[in-house]
């Protein structure tokens, strides 16, 4: 009697582990898994890359999973690092591979790229190198080259005799642009109160945003011309009202707005582009951000890289995988689904990114950007300070607390996080 | 007056908790890209299924559904098992035991989930089972809810003293008196746990968040949630998700609902329930 | 059936294994991690009192605290208001008694993320009913999930739907009461509130605070999801509770052992408040 109960649990314990499925490779092939954000256009650019790179491979099998935003990457990342399931391969933001590096989680690429027949540095544009190396080392394969511009509707402007946004443009352009649009239930420019959304007005303005880049323990907002740069971001909100006010933006996010033609200019990188394509009832337009009066042209890079997790067994496939995801193939396939700005040179200049047939007219902009995209300290502790700062960066921009009072909190309260620049 | 004010504001209650489901359906049937409804709407200007069809396009819903039900498929019976016989293991305990036994249960339900979280997920890793459903379907082993072993304590209390004792000198073991006058007095018991653990099975979201990390496991609420992280503000999209993700377990306890909230059901149990 | 007492054992020995492998063991290394700086990554190091001195340095781990016992002293009472309120207006057979009681159940069994996103809709400033149904009025419409209480409310309001359990519970033990005292009460020609205040809620009176132990256990974790999917901790950490931050430290931030720690912060937070609630219920006379 004792038996059958035992039997019974135990049966049900062995369907249930069945259920799981097999994982990891087998005697007939290799499996190979890999894990990203991204939306649908994006994923199906990945999938049809993925595709061929299976095609080329006989009995290589790639299973891609997407997540729906970079948080949950990260807790995705950490649980299957600390599983022992990590993906073979994973897409990440060179703000958030650091504390994974840091405790060798990583295998490195640089060795790969050394020994390749297929791949060298000097095919890939500079910043996106530069932000995932650790210690002169590359540790990543950066694998696209986003950086911070704005859209704008161009009907809008044209309708409202605006003039449209011009290459060296400034602030006072901006933000006179922006006056001139709002009105009639239209904001003349949509823009998250992010740490990284005002990060290159901080440099366009000769400034800095962390003391150290490499080893940062404060940001520097408080003085000079990085404070001269935020307080001129906070003012677009606190005093000249051409940003969405909170409870617009909380009914419809400012990409939404834009899509529905209730918004003149919107910042983002090349995110958007497959969205706004969707757009029917208007044409709009890419340009280049302003720049601070007296001060040089300069965007934030975005970019991701392939990281390849350490002690899978899987290394050799998983960085297959890269060379072929990042030979020029790889690129344009994925420089199809529009998304993504090729990091490798030839790639970027070709028409399989420079489209005619699609907006942006303009596309040349992430071009020219990619060579003037700075990027933001990749310590490991950096997601936890950009995830603060931009809490109380809303609470300011928001006008929910006080301007003085909110930046010296910002200051004090990100130093303590700069300081565990571990993880414990 | 002095008897309707009372009803009144029960009726009144009872359709306030009736709301969210009403607005999930209703908001799932306005067309997508309106500006917003001037006032409150009951039931948009021209319903229409858009948001439905749309959603196929984006995620493949179909395979998160039916990821839960497999979970749930094997998590349920598994539930019924070890709470029933947990339950009719207290009933059989001497008095003082059947104290002890129901105090460390209602302790268990005491401990805070989230205080194991880390820790369990290590145990799940030793033993080789994240990003399988091992660790969803584990959760069976407790019985889903400590709570569901009370409820089934709940209603083998009523079974006499004198049958289980005329059967044991029949010779009948635990298991058998457990399988011939336990389970078979117990059905309204047995459909409520069914209805709580299956609510509970589709529902969990934590842990599949925490264990699966291919998207080929990935159950309903998941998905639900990659829906909204890739639109967050699509609203009908969002509603119609959520209604579909709601629907199973919806139907499930409407069909079940008797056996626990009806007046001859586990609630019958309890005005026999006197000691 | 004495004697049997030994028989019963293999019965309970599933469920038994189950609460030592799910909870107890892993309460136990909890216990254990507080004090190791482990990351999720090799083997920890033990780190004495470091991630406690830590926690009272982070104003995050604070406004945590603070977010999470702020949100049980609101939630809690409204639950169990409505809870027991409706279980024992419902418990008695009624035309129509089961409909109600099907209503008052029917939040408890939508998932809590499909739950959240409708309260998401529902607190949508412009667009959602809420702002509607305020502005048909001509009152003010907050901007709800934007500001510190507005958020609290919203998760407040939110979790005052889904309380099947606390409501089950209720009916249940309303219905054993016996019916010969409110026979006895009737006689006497007592109130239906008389009846409520001075023969139903007396009865009830231990398992009412057992129940607002389990709430207030389940508040201060439930409460998970819909910040998640709500708020994400903000306006400014309102709702950043302590299970979301813990969430975040464990397994964003690679930080399992300053999670544990936090757990055990957890831990001590609900010892407190049950205490409080069961040396109240015991001056009032409520428990022997």
């Amino acid at each position: 009697m004792r038996n059958r109960l035992a039997l019974v649990t135990a049966a049900a314990v062995l369907l249930a582990a069945c259920a799981g499925g097999p994982s990891g490779s087998d005697g007939g092939g290799t499996r190979l898994s890999m894990m990203l954000f991204g939306g649908p256009e994006e994923v199906a650019g990945y999938e049809a890359m993925l595709a061929e790179f299976e095609d080329a491979n006989p009995g290589v099998e790639v299973e891609l999973t997407p997540v729906g935003n970079q948080d949950d990457l990260l807790a995705k990342l950490a649980t299957g690092f600390a599983g022992g399931t990590p993906p073979d391969v994973f897409l990440v933001n060179f703000r958030k591979f650091r504390q994974f590096a840091d405790q060798d989680a990583l295998a490195p690429v640089q060795p790969y790229l050394d020994a390749s027949d297929e791949l060298s540095a000097e095919d890939f544009v500079t910043p996106p190198l530069e932000a995932f190396r650790v210690d002169g080392e590359l540790v990543c394969q950066p694998q696209n080259v986003s950086s911070l511009v704005v859209y704008y509707n161009r009907d809008l402007f044209e309708e409202r005799g605006v003039a449209l946004p011009t290459e060296g443009w400034t602030w006072d352009d901006l933000l006179s642009t922006a006056e001139e649009l709002t009105g009639d239930g239209v904001y003349g420019l949509g823009t998250e109160p992010a740490l990284i959304r005002i990060a290159p007005f901080v440099w366009s303005n000769g400034g800095e945003v962390v003391d150290d880049q490499d080893a940062p323990t404060e940001l520097e907002l408080d003085a000079g011309p990085a404070r001269e740069a935020l307080d001129w971001f906070l003012d677009l909100s606190l005093v000249h009202g051409v940003v969405p006010p909170d409870v617009e933006e909380r009914s419809e996010d400012a990409e939404s707005r834009f899509i529905r033609g209730g918004l003149g200019m919107y910042l983002n990188s090349r995110k958007s582009v497959p969205d706004l394509r969707t757009i029917d009832g208007f044409t709009w337009d890419v340009a280049p951000l302003p720049v601070a009066p007296g001060g040089t042209p300069v965007t934030m890079l975005h970019s991701d890289a392939y990281c390849i997790s350490a002690g899978t067994g899987n290394e050799d496939g998983a960085w297959r995988l890269v060379e072929f995801a990042m030979g020029t193939r790889g690129q344009e396939i994925l420089a199809g689904s529009g998304r993504t700005v090729p990091s490798r040179r030839d790639v970027l200049t070709s028409p399989a990114f420079l489209r005619e047939d699609v907006p942006p007219a303009n596309a040349e902009v992430f071009v020219s950007n990619a060579e003037i995209a700075r990027a933001t300290p990749n310590v490991a502790s950096w997601h936890a300070v950009e995830k603060l700062a931009d809490d109380i960066l809303a609470e300011i921009f928001y006008g929910r607390i006080d301007r003085e009072a909110g930046i010296e909190r910002l200051l004090d309260e990100t130093r303590a996080t700069f300081a565990r620049t571990g993880s414990t | 007056m002095r008897r309707a004010l009372p009803r009144l504001l029960l009726a009144a209650v009872a359709l306030l908790y009736a709301s969210p489901l009403l607005l999930m359906v209703s908001g799932s049937l306005r067309g997508r890209g309106l500006p917003p409804p001037r006032g409150v709407e009951i039931l948009p200007g021209s319903p229409t299924l858009d948001a439905y069809a749309t959603i196929a396009e984006v995620l493949p819903l179909a395979t998160y559904g039916r990821n839960s039900l497999v979970v749930a498929a094997l998590a349920v019976p598994l539930t019924v098992l070890v709470g029933s016989l947990a339950g009719f293991g207290i009933r059989l305990l001497p008095p003082r035991a059947t104290r002890w036994a129901l105090a460390a249960t209602v302790g268990a339900l005491l401990v805070p989930v989230t205080a194991v979280w880390a820790t369990r997920f290590e145990l799940f890793r030793l033993a080789g089972a994240v990003d399988t459903f091992v660790p969803l379907v584990g959760l069976a082993l407790v019985a889903t809810s400590p709570f569901l072993v009370l409820v089934y304590a709940f209603a083998f209390w009523q079974l006499p003293d004198e049958q289980l004792e005329a059967a044991a000198l029949d010779g009948a073991g635990p298991l058998r008196l457990w399988w011939s006058i336990g389970l078979p007095q117990a059905r309204a018991a047995t459909l409520a746990v069914v209805v709580l653990a299956f609510t509970f099975h589709w529902s969990n979201f934590i842990d599949p968040l925490l264990y699966l990390n291919r998207q080929s496991l990935f159950t309903a609420p998941l998905g639900l949630r990659l829906l909204q992280q890739l639109n967050p503000t699509d609203w009908p999209l969002l509603m119609a998700g959520a209604v579909l993700t709601t629907l199973p377990p919806v139907a499930v306890f409407l069909l079940g609902q008797r056996a626990f909230l009806g007046d001859e059901g586990l609630l019958a149990t309890a005005g026999r329930w006197r000691r | 059936m004495r004697g049997r007492g030994a028989s019963a054992l293999p019965l309970l020995a599933p469920f038994g294994i189950g609460i030592a492998l799910l909870l107890v063991v892993p309460a136990l290394i909890t216990f254990g991690y507080a004090f190791t700086d482990h990351t999720g990554f090799g083997t920890p190091r033990f780190s004495g009192l470091g991630n406690l001195r830590r926690a009272f340095e982070d104003p995050l781990a604070a406004a945590a605290l603070r977010a999470s016992v702020l949100f049980a002293l609101l939630a809690v009472p409204i639950r169990l208001l409505v809870a027991v309120g409706a279980g024992i207006a419902l418990a008695r057979p009624r035309r129509g008694a089961r409909l109600g009681r099907v209503l008052v159940y029917l939040p408890t069994v939508i998932p809590d993320v499909a739950l959240a996103l409708v309260f998401l809709w529902v607190f949508n400033p412009l667009y959602g009913p809420v702002n509607g149904v305020l502005g048909a009025f001509g009152l003010p419409q907050p901007v709800w999930l934007s500001t510190a209480w507005g958020a609290r409310w919203a998760i407040v309001i939110m979790m005052a739907f889904p309380i099947g359990e606390a409501f089950l519970v209720t009916l249940a033990a309303r219905r054993s009461l016996p019916a010969e005292t409110y026979e006895a009460a009737a006689v006497d020609g007592a109130s239906a509130w008389q009846q409520l205040r001075h023969v139903t809620l007396p009865q009830l009176a231990p398992l009412l605070v057992l129940l607002a132990v389990r709430d207030t256990i389940l508040s201060l974790q439930v409460n998970f999801v819909p910040a998640y999917v709500l708020t994400d901790g903000g306006p400014d950490a309102a709702t950043l509770f302590l299970p979301v931050y813990i969430f975040d430290q464990a397994f964003e931030f690679l930080g399992f052992g300053y999670g544990a720690m936090l757990t055990l912060v957890l831990f001590v937070v609900t010892g407190v408040l049950i205490t409080i609630q069961a040396l109240l219920a015991r001056r009032w006379g409520w428990l022997r």
